[in-house]
């Protein structure tokens, strides 16, 4: 008898997103423990996304927490409100909760607009507290790039995102962090430190075709899996993001 | 046979899955529609998903309403009306798609129409390949079919591809070829 292949990539556990076209991209969805960078210009679903993944993992069962840094929480509430799967008892039993940076900061005594290395270590025990104090298994941080404002060097940068990401991954809990870019940005972080440091990349953005302009989605990298390259465009619907390959048509310019 | 009987009857014959091309000429155009949604459909209690991007679903809409359709299993993927500024009113069983030149956004919205309606089987028309043909190159076109019937196979759906008899070309024949199973041509008996 034939010895039974294998075809398995990776035996990494996987943080399932619960959006079913980007767990396929993803062999699965994002190994756990992962930090990945969830990138894009204004208006691409960034946050839309972020917050099904941070749903999906509360019905399931696990505590996810939102650190909302640039937006009220209770505004961002009304976004999820109308998903056909939303339940408010999430919010209730504790399984889904909101942050508001700027009340962590004010907390803290972080009140300068430029942190110090030491304030940067202050930050990250801080989330890692709450991370652990409440078994937070998802967090999202929106945005990274509001958080960078306040860090100024790419030497804090990298030493910020360095420590959140491995002192979130030793507590079991993937993160996403949410960074904005302009529209016209070749790269995939403002500050170009986020991306080389993130184990994961997923790239929004629009893509004007013929006129049309579509959203589209890209993993550009997910360490500890094998994982799709190909551009997909998406729908933000009541029924959760939806994604399907971009058409090519026999080439595309700029798809 | 009526031509409305004689599709129904023949959609009857084909198993689950199944992706049929559907010869019309324009004068039997609503008796085809009719065969499909009153007759076939209702039989087999499917949900059914309509893509117009010939005429405005509110003319077909019209249509159902004077031939006494019930509508509550009927639902339309519309990519015409916006680009002909002609929304008037909005259906409730309507998703407006900004052009048909947007073809992902067509999957994706009957994608949804697919998840909301969760429970039943599903038929997806697409009314018609001679239209889409006028805003997409052959290429591309042939790319969405190909998904999109492959995707709607997985899902266990019928589709029904429409083909106006009056602008048939060698391209749309050999497009349809590759992905459906069977041609059927609407005409009575």
């Amino acid at each position: 008898m034939a010895p039974k292949v294998d075809l398995s990539t990776s035996t990494r556990e996987r943080c399932v997103t619960g959006i079913q076209g980007l767990d396929n991209a993803l062999d699965g969805g994002i190994p756990r423990g992962n930090t990945i960078l969830v990138t894009g210009s204004c208006g691409t679903g960034k946050t839309t996304l972020s917050l099904e993944f941070l749903v999906h993992g509360a019905l399931d069962g696990e505590t996810c927490l939102f650190i909302s840094v640039t937006e009220a929480s209770s505004k961002l509430l009304t976004n999820i409100i109308p998903y056909d799967f939303f339940e408010e008892s999430l919010i209730k039993k504790g399984k889904l909760i909101f942050v508001d940076m700027p009340v962590v900061y004010e907390r803290l005594g972080l009140n300068k607009l430029e942190f110090s290395l030491e304030e940067v270590d202050v930050l990250v025990r801080a989330v890692a507290d709450i991370v652990k104090e409440m078994d937070v298994k998802r967090l999202v941080i929106d945005s990274i790039t509001s958080v960078c404002y306040r860090l100024r060097t790419q030497e804090k940068i990298r030493d910020f995102i360095l420590k959140i990401g491995a002192t979130l991954s030793s507590l079991g809990c993937t993160s996403v962090l949410v960074s904005e870019i302009s529209p016209a940005e070749e790269r995939y972080s403002l500050f170009g430190v986020e991306e080389a440091i993130a184990d994961g990349i997923i790239f929004m953005g629009n893509l004007e075709r013929r006129g049309d302009l579509l959203r589209t989605l890209q993993v550009v990298k997910m360490r500890g899996t094998q994982h799709s390259r190909t551009k997909y465009v998406l729908d933000l619907t009541s029924a959760g993001v939806l994604l399907v390959p971009l058409l090519k048509g026999g080439s595309v310019a700029g798809g | 046979m009526s031509v409305t009987t004689n599709v129904a009857e023949k959609l009857l014959t084909l198993p689950e899955s199944s992706a049929v091309a559907l010869q019309i000429r324009a004068e039997h155009y609503f008796d085809v529609i009719r065969g499909i949604l009153d007759n076939f459909a209702v039989k087999k209690e499917l949900d059914s998903i309509y893509i117009t991007s010939t005429i405005p679903s509110q003319s077909i809409v019209n249509a159902l309403q004077v031939l006494e359709i019930d509508m509550s299993n009927i639902y339309f993927v519309d990519c015409i009306s916006q680009i002909m500024m002609s929304m008037a009113s909005k259906h409730e069983h309507t998703i407006y798609v900004e052009s048909p030149t947007m073809l992902e956004n067509l999957m994706l919205k009957v994608e949804y129409l697919i998840k909301r309606t969760e429970g039943k089987n599903d038929i997806i028309i697409l009314d018609s390949i001679n239209s889409l043909a006028i805003h997409n190159n052959t290429k591309i076109l042939s790319e969405f079919l190909h998904l999109l019937v492959n995707n709607l196979r997985a899902k266990k759906a019928y589709t029904v591809i429409f083909s106006m008899e009056e602008y048939r070309s060698e391209d749309i024949s050999n497009m349809l070829n590759i992905v459906v199973d069977e041609t059927i041509v609407a005409a009575g008996e």
